[in-house]
């Protein structure tokens, strides 16, 4: 049958189809959103971390309670966690994966003018005890690492006459630098107007950022290394890297010698927080598995509610109209016809339903980023949503068509 | 005939099950997830002083040098200009308040110590902010100025401590000082705990612990101060502070001012006050500039602060866009419900039923549904609003249906239904009895 006469009857028995057309509309609307958001919760998710997850034991909320720790405090510390038996190395740090308390960022500007914001993590030798994978150029230096802290707080430093070494993430150099190579380039960083700016000594494969709000679009790795060490500070906390054999003899080890260094001075009423990686993970993503759990619920309520809607109105559609298919039939309409002039049927007021959902969506995202500070949809979620919808609606239409292609064609011979 | 027209829907209503079912769980699952976030959103965007909040405001200064005239005032006041705005004594009521985390000991040497938050208030906190006392009552004046070894504690601390007995006259070990209890405050829950909102607007939504309970253990200001110091957190400082939790004489901003100011003559001028004070201390140079005061009454510091957390609010909009679905859905079963009784229907119209009878009928129906989807969705409100309180959220424990929400609840869910039920009632009276009985 052509589709101009399924247009006529369409159009001649309009309230059903409207409705269909309506419910897809809201649905395919509600299911882009949500989409987005679902994968806005999953990219922090699915990030590669780039360090050594396994072996990796983060210390924080080390508070002082009479005057912040001393550079020389802090050397001590390092140097006694290096030693404890099953700890590969230690590293005094600001800054950590997976810890949202301390943050240090950074706007980064390329020659050409590219701007990236970005976090930053201090600490001597962070890329052997993160155990980050390095892809080009060197680590720093020995020499090459100054001190930060307290008293000598980076916008007091006197300016150098060299710029400061920096690694970065290959996808900080493909988007600072493009295709070429980054090692030996010059970054600048605006906020530090007398700086000499930065230079590229080496790019790691991965190395996710603190802020795992903006862990998303492709800003996951959005993360930098610079030469410092952590100078007298009075939050303190520290990475170590331990052999996986031996976790409990270094966790053990560890606390002992937190406490062995550091107990005197401590702040005793806040628990300085010790835990591997994979526990302070597990905590920072909490509220992002919650609200998936949300969005996995609503996701399944409207395609449940979708589809009975859907369901429903067809097989009433169908009903009504079995005299007609009746007579179909019985002019030689085969089976298979029947049920495809459903399936097409549906796929066109769905069709209809999915590209006023999509323009629903996108004015809806449009007045939710107004208003509550949401990013935008991109418009590659649209298609994502309408595909999933339309595949919805020939889903649920499948039992009524096929109770169509079940009527038999004696049904036009009788009671007309 | 009402009572017709029910026994009719009951009768309808049995006949397909299956599709009953259906109408009734989408009503009840759209009226379930709609009810139980707009309850949270009512729960958390409310007053917390009606009748008094309109009276209440937060005056700041900037003592930051690396601001300018054109930028927003930090969130709180620095130790100096707040003590000194509070010593002038020009607002009707004025509180100073602070917050720490402090080491509550027990008087049983068996039992560890426990850290608690704690506030510290000067005494017009309490009548400013209309907090309720079971026993005892606030702290004098001059227990403020004497630094008072005194406190006021809250009705679950007493219930923890002294099992709910009358308390006053008791003490507590706080850190390394003892403390005579000589309040115990009735359950108060101020909805958001409004006198320590700040920083909302670099909180990226994520606004849910301006929620928490209020402290368990309130001292007076100085009092406070005295006991657990080193223990202070900077809201945010413009250089490193000399020693860390001591903030007395540091360059950081971490103290709060709160004034009642009871008409408009008195805001007027208590605006004025705060300018001159901030013009005054730039004339001492301990100001760079003195343009930025600001004074925003309570209502509009929680909007500024953005107070409601982003993610409930978009729970209420796409809560509310899937009760619309199950609306449309619920129109298109009724549809095809009514329609496919068009025989009954030109039975009944021959029969002498007017088409406002036909009408009455179907719409007492989809009442019905309505009804019996209602009380679906209110025991789904409970099981979300349970879920809710399961959440690791400061609001948690406040997610409870009152009577208002509980009346809404059934209220919207027969009106939805009626709303929906109306396209296809209007349908069934607009059909031809002759044609239909021609059919039968």
């Amino acid at each position: 049958m052509s589709l101009g006469i399924m247009f006529k009857i369409l159009r001649r028995h309009a309230l059903m189809p409207a409705l269909v057309l309506f419910q897809t509309a809201l649905a395919c609307a509600i299911l882009c959103n949500v989409l987005f958001l679902v994968w806005q919760r999953v990219q922090p998710m699915v990030a590669p971390s780039g360090v050594a997850e396994d072996e990796l034991v983060l210390i924080d909320q080390m508070a002082s309670h009479v005057r912040p720790w001393t550079a020389a405090e802090v050397r001590a510390g390092e140097l006694a966690l290096s030693h404890v038996p099953g700890v590969r190395s230690a590293s005094a740090a600001l800054g950590l994966p997976m810890i949202g308390t301390t943050i240090v960022d950074y706007t980064l500007q390329s020659p050409h003018g590219a701007k990236v914001g970005v976090n930053g993590y201090f600490g001597v030798g962070l890329v052997h005890t993160l155990g980050v994978d390095l892809v080009a150029g060197r680590d720093f230096l020995p020499e090459e690492y100054r001190d930060f802290g307290v008293s000598e707080h980076s916008s007091s430093l006197p300016a150098t006459s060299t710029a400061e070494p920096l690694i970065i993430t290959q996808s900080l150099a493909r988007q600072l630098f493009g295709n070429q190579p980054a090692v030996g380039k010059i970054v600048d960083v605006p906020d530090e107007p007398d700086g000499h700016g930065y230079m590229v000594v080496g790019v790691v494969r991965h190395l996710m950022r603190n802020q795992l709000t903006l862990a998303t679009d492709g800003r996951a790795d959005d993360t930098v290394l610079t030469a410092k060490r952590i100078g007298d500070t009075s939050m303190l906390s520290f990475a170590v890297r331990i052999d996986p054999a031996m976790r409990e003899v270094a966790l053990r080890g560890i606390r002992a010698t937190i406490k062995s260094q550091f107990g005197d001075q401590l702040v005793q009423d806040f628990p300085v927080k010790i835990s591997t990686y994979a526990e302070r993970r597990h905590d920072a993503l909490a509220s992002a598995r919650a609200a998936l759990w949300l969005f996995a619920g609503v996701t399944l309520a409207v395609i449940v509610v979708t589809a009975i809607g859907i369901m429903g109105l067809t097989g009433f559609w169908v009903q009504r109209r079995t005299r007609h298919i009746g007579i179909q039939r019985a002019l030689g309409a085969r089976r298979s016809q029947v049920l495809r002039y459903f399936m097409l049927e549906n796929l066109l007021v769905a069709g209809g339903g999915v590209v006023i959902g999509m323009a629903l969506a996108y004015v809806a995202n449009g007045m939710l980023m107004h208003y509550y500070e949401l990013p935008h949809l991109p418009w590659n979620y649209l298609p994502i949503g309408g595909a999933l919808v339309l595949l919805l609606g020939q889903l649920a239409v499948l039992g009524p068509a096929m109770r169509a292609a079940e009527v038999p064609p004696v049904v036009a011979t009788r009671a007309v | 005939m009402f009572g017709y027209y029910v026994d009719l829907a009951f009768h309808s209503l049995r006949r397909n099950k299956v599709l009953t079912a259906l109408m009734v769980l989408a009503i009840a699952v759209g009226i379930g997830a709609s009810m139980t976030t707009l309850t949270v959103v009512h729960l958390l965007s409310g007053d917390p002083l009606p009748g008094r909040s309109q009276s209440i405001f937060y005056p700041q200064v900037d003592a930051n040098p690396k601001n300018k005239d054109s930028s927003e005032p930090l969130d709180m006041l620095d130790y100096r200009s707040a003590v000194d705005l509070w010593t002038a004594r020009r607002a009707d009521r004025q509180a100073l308040v602070v917050q720490s985390t402090v080491r509550l000991n027990s008087a049983d040497a068996g039992k560890p110590a426990v850290m608690m938050p704690m506030l510290s208030a000067t005494t017009d906190f309490f009548s400013m902010f209309n907090v309720p006392f079971r026993y005892g009552g606030p702290w004098s004046e001059q227990d403020d100025a004497a630094r008072a070894r005194v406190a006021v504690i809250t009705d679950d601390l007493n219930q923890k401590l002294f099992a709910g007995e009358n308390s006053v006259g008791r003490a507590l070990r706080l850190r390394n000082s003892d403390v005579r209890i000589v309040g115990v405050l009735k359950p108060w829950r101020p909805s958001p705990q409004f006198y320590a909102v700040r920083g909302g607007r670099f909180a990226a939504g994520d606004t849910s612990d301006f929620y928490a309970k209020p402290e368990d253990v309130i001292t007076p200001f100085f009092t406070g101060l005295d006991v657990n110091d080193g223990n202070f957190q900077q809201f945010t400082c413009w250089s490193m502070p000399p020693r860390p939790g001591h903030l007395q004489d540091s360059p950081c901003v971490w103290v709060a001012l709160w004034v009642q100011l009871n008409d408009a003559s008195r805001v007027a001028s208590y605006r004025r006050f705060v300018a001159d004070y901030a013009a005054q201390q730039q004339a001492m140079g301990r100001f760079t500039h003195a343009g930025n005061t600001r004074m925003r009454s309570l209502m509009e510091w929680l909007d500024f602060n953005g107070v409601l957390p982003s993610n409930v609010r978009l729970q209420a909009w796409l809560a509310v866009a899937f009760l619309a679905i199950c609306l449309v859905n619920m129109v298109g079963l009724l549809l095809a419900k009514f329609l496919r009784r068009s025989g009954e229907i030109g039975l009944r119209r021959a029969l002498g039923a007017s088409r406002a009878a036909v009408f009455a009928q179907y719409m007492v129906e989809s009442a019905l549904i309505g009804f019996i989807g209602g009380v679906c969705g209110w025991l789904l409100t409970l099981a979300g609003l349970w879920f809710i309180r399961q959440q690791p959220v400061a609001y948690a424990d406040m997610a409870r249906l009152d009577v208002s929400m509980f009346l809404l609840t059934f209220l919207a869910a027969v009106g939805a239904s009626l709303l929906a039920g109306a396209l296809p009632a209007v349908r069934a009276c607009r059909v031809m009895p002759a044609w239909q009985l021609k059919s039968l």
